[in-house]
């Protein structure tokens, strides 16, 4: 536990042994698709604890730059809100990084284990006051750390709070990016400062992230941080009840808005401040540019009179089950749920726990429709509106918007389908597979006889190529009022054929009767 | 010039700008001092910092620096660092942190930041008057005293320098040239902890100057990197990788003539150190970075000699064979030259043929993870060539 404290002025000034043998494996507390972390003891240095990570070096063959810049970030960063690694040294074909152990382990486990319906606002306050610290600090760095979220967010015993995981993290000043000073040094423009590539976990992606072409930069940080303040109120990322694809993402980012929140969540509605509200707000503008700084959003009024760490240890910590029993108790979940887990590939939290929520089986108790994130006063809120700038020139998401713009018909076999597995008894309710599987199947048919249908009508709306004319509101409205008519025809028909039916039922009865 | 002055002067430097994190960052129009309001067009324009020490202290008025002025000033703060360890203790701590706000000033007009964007003009009065005096030098030897902030902005501006152009000529160097034995203390910073990633990331920019990978290459640090790369702490080993596969890569000419030249103990050493060492990483990398050498056409020569030892092939069939993966993959990518080598010597064809057998089996469930069309048509045609080797008398 003592080696949990950050010497802030002289990192590295313990200099923690280089070989595996003088390091105790206690228990597995977190595991991802190439890495493992134990909980340690260092026998060479009083026993001290340290979280280890062990990273499988040839799984992750595809990129061991990644692996390489991450280890010197975590070295070359020195700040009491960032984990820094102890050292680092290779063991056969491991890398273990040494840490220190963050006892109460990440706030995603956290809010899995004993808030699933979030935390209090206070504490939310002290948690991303703590991060935007973190960011800020990383921001003037240069870096980008790309995958903000919960299960990043590490808390000591002590209530100190630290922001993880540096697998993804990227350096403005060594991207490829820059490497056009070189040649251009006489015009540097601000798209130097500038990523193009796709990293991070999809549910908290800023939208221009995931339309990596266009580049992106701090601000990005900042959507994902807006992000997991609602994690942090609702339990999970918002939209996190659909199933996970970057197809399904560039819907989501065009219709995403804060008024679709209230729509469906009938029970348990919680209340947030108007501040909170519009601190998330901001984070979550479209337009990077309108986006504040980490530095802006410290100064927010969400953030005054803000309380000190200690409050969460009274408030979050307090019984709380050990890393080491929320990770057992994950993984018998996952045991049960998770076969078809496909994307999780962000494997190398610390302390992670395998999120249960992007499996897809809890695309559950309100099909397609968003999740609901703020529940009450809508007006109060504010619009996040998507889609007035550039994606709407992207073709691709003519389609796909359509997708969800017919979600009534979808989400009533949906719901039907998938409502017993509704996340608030996941625990206990028993997942039966067979059904499932068959449940899962009847619904992707009829998902994919939308798409068809909708691709259909978009074949023959798509042919305009002025687009900037009609809105996509025009459009939407367009669509829905085909699905309508086409809904009333078959309805008519329907009727029709029940007619039918019954005319043939009179026959039947009446060829008999005379026989009987 | 004087249009590129003019629009500088639209910018000024307090005398010591900008505190660690920026957080101090004024609005020009705020301070009120020596700007005119046309300035405040930009709200945090980096260039209008002023410090609070300075603000406090009121002592002097500040007047608008220049780049050259911020250069000329860090230059004399670190010739006060270099000299004086002596000096009175407070006196001097105070020296050091201006000499830290002045390297991250530094960095600010080189690179800019999140509320600006660095101005052409600036950048090269600063590289100019950088490089017209020793500043470099002293900005190396005194990096070891330097706080972990100002360390990691002394590097990137050093990294910066060796990009920017001055009259279209980088002029960095022609510095270098000149001052070539800095690199003997950026290689020998891997031998220090503290300083390793600092002094590497430096080395890895100055590099790219061709006449200084030369050096480089040709200097007996070149040796050193075999044991640089096999350090127990991951991120200087790595880093060390990163510089050693760039001083053997980038300049292809210059490699060329530098393995053709070192052929001998270069690749005993990449052999016995590199190949065969006991550390995973370590093969795996050299595996690759092998593959990378002798791939590219401006190695053919040496690629011809390398497939013609008897003894290299060996260490090859020994890597297709690890369980690793990664390592056999890359390994393939050498033993295939081997093979389709026409000329092979007598003895490479021999153990071939003695290991005919085993080699087709392996191969024959030898697939990469991803399809690879490449590697397939690869695979063919090795096979093909194993399958038809004749055994020849040894000559």
């Amino acid at each position: 536990m003592a080696a949990g404290q950050e010497q802030e002025h002289e990192p590295r000034k313990l200099q923690y042994p280089l070989d595996s043998t003088s390091y105790r494996i206690i228990s597995e507390i977190g595991v991802g698709v190439s890495a493992v972390v134990y909980k340690a003891i260092c026998t060479t240095m009083n026993s001290s604890v340290v979280a280890i990570k062990a990273i499988d070096l040839d799984q992750s063959r595809a990129d061991f730059d990644n692996v390489r810049r991450e280890a010197k970030t975590m070295s070359l960063l020195s700040h009491p809100n960032i984990l820094n690694a102890h050292c680092s040294f290779t063991v056969d074909r491991r890398l273990w990084v040494v840490m220190p152990f963050m006892s109460a382990g990440s706030l995603q486990s956290i809010i899995t284990s004993s808030f699933p319906d979030g935390l209090s606002e206070s504490c939310i306050a002290i948690v991303l006051k703590e991060i935007l610290n973190a960011l800020s600090y990383l921001h003037g760095q240069g870096h980008l750390h790309r995958d903000i979220k919960a299960g990043n967010i590490l808390i000591d015993s002590n209530g100190s709070v630290k922001l993880a995981d540096f697998g993804v993290s990227a350096s403005i000043y060594e991207s490829n990016s820059v490497r056009g000073w070189y040649s251009s040094s006489s015009s540097f423009s601000s798209s130097s400062l500038m990523l193009t590539d796709v990293a991070g976990t999809p549910y908290w992606m800023a939208p221009e992230v995931i339309h990596s072409h266009n580049g992106y930069s701090f601000k990005a940080d900042i959507w994902s941080f807006g992000i997991t303040a609602l994690e942090l109120a609702h339990g999970r990322p918002p939209l996190s009840n659909l199933p996970l694809s970057k197809s399904l993402l560039l819907k989501i980012t065009k219709r995403f808005r804060f008024s679709d929140y209230d729509k469906n969540k009938k029970e348990k509605q919680k209340k947030f401040s108007k501040s909170f509200k519009d601190m998330v707000a901001s984070c979550l503008d479209q337009d990077p540019s309108k986006r504040p700084t980490a530095e802006k959003l410290l100064k927010h009024s969400f953030f005054k009179n803000c309380k000190g760490t200690d409050f969460l240890v009274k408030n979050v910590l307090q019984g709380l089950p050990s890393v080491e029993e929320r990770f057992k108790a994950s993984k018998i979940l996952n045991s049960i749920t998770t076969k078809n887990d496909e994307e999780d590939d962000d494997g190398d939290d610390e302390l992670k726990v395998k999120h249960r929520r992007i499996s897809g089986w809890n695309f559950n108790e309100d099909g397609f429709q968003l999740d609901p994130v703020f529940p009450t006063e809508t007006n109060g809120a504010k619009q996040v509106t998507f889609g007035k700038d550039s994606f709407i020139q992207d073709k691709g998401g003519d389609s796909s918007e359509s997708n969800l713009s017919s979600p009534g018909q979808i989400s009533e076999s949906a719901s039907n389908l998938i409502s017993p597995i509704d996340h608030s008894d996941e625990i206990g309710g028993g997942v039966d597979r067979e059904p499932m599987l068959g449940s899962l199947m009847v619904l992707m048919k009829s998902l994919e006889e939308q798409k068809k249908k909708v691709s259909d009508l978009i074949g023959l709306l798509g042919g305009e190529e002025h687009r900037e004319m009609t809105t996509r509101a025009d459009q939407m409205v367009q669509v829905i009022e085909r699905l309508r008519v086409e809904l009333e025809n078959e309805k008519r028909k329907n009727f029709e054929l029940e007619i039918e039916l019954e005319y043939l039922k009179l026959q039947v009865y009446g060829a008999q009767s005379p026989g009987a | 010039m004087i249009f590129g002055a003019n629009q500088w002067k639209r910018g000024t430097i307090g005398t010591c700008a900008s505190n660690q994190q920026g957080s101090s960052v004024k609005r020009a129009s705020s301070t009120g001092r020596g700007l005119s309001n046309s300035q405040a067009q930009q709200q945090y324009d980096p260039h209008t910092l002023r410090s609070e020490s300075a603000k406090m202290k009121g002592l002097f008025k500040p007047k608008p620096r220049t780049p050259v002025d911020v250069v000329r000033q860090t230059r004399d703060l670190l010739m006060f660092a270099d000299r004086s360890s002596d000096t009175r203790e407070g006196k001097r701590e105070e020296k050091m942190l201006e000499l830290c706000k002045n390297i991250r000033d530094l960095k600010i007009i080189l690179y800019g930041n999140s509320e600006s964007e660095p101005v052409a003009e600036a950048c090269a009065q600063l590289t100019q008057e950088f490089f017209r005096e020793n500043t470099l030098r002293l900005l190396i030897r005194c990096l070891p005293k330097l706080n972990l902030e100002a360390r990691k902005d002394a590097t990137q501006v050093v990294a910066n320098l060796q990009r920017q152009q001055v009259q279209s000529k980088l002029i960095a160097s022609d510095y270098l040239e000149a001052n070539i034995d800095l690199m003997d203390i950026l290689v020998s910073g891997y031998e220090s902890t503290e300083m390793a990633l600092h002094y590497g990331a430096m080395l890895r920019e100055c590099i790219r100057h061709q006449s200084v990978a030369r050096y480089v290459l040709e200097s007996g640090h070149m040796k050193k990197f075999f044991d640089f790369i096999q350090l127990p702490n991951f991120d200087i080993a790595a880093d060390a990788a990163a510089t050693f596969k760039e001083l053997l890569t980038r300049h292809k000419s210059t490699v060329a003539e530098f393995l053709s030249k070192n052929y001998d103990w270069f690749f005993e050493e990449y052999n016995s150190k590199l190949l065969e060492s006991t550390n995973y990483i370590t093969r795996r990398q050299a595996v690759k970075l092998l593959g990378d050498i002798l791939l590219d056409r401006s190695n053919s020569a040496i690629m011809t000699r390398y497939v013609s030892s008897r003894e290299n092939l060996r260490i090859l069939m020994n890597l297709l064979r690890e369980s690793s993966k990664s390592i056999q993959i890359e390994a393939f990518h050498v033993f295939k030259l081997f093979a389709a080598n026409q000329n092979k010597p007598a003895d490479i064809v021999s153990i071939l043929v003695a290991n005919r057998s085993k080699l087709l089996r392996l191969f024959a469930d030898f697939k990469t993870d991803k399809e690879d069309e490449q590697f397939e048509a690869d695979k063919a045609q090795v096979v093909k060539e194993i399958a038809a080797l004749e055994p020849r008398e040894r000559t």
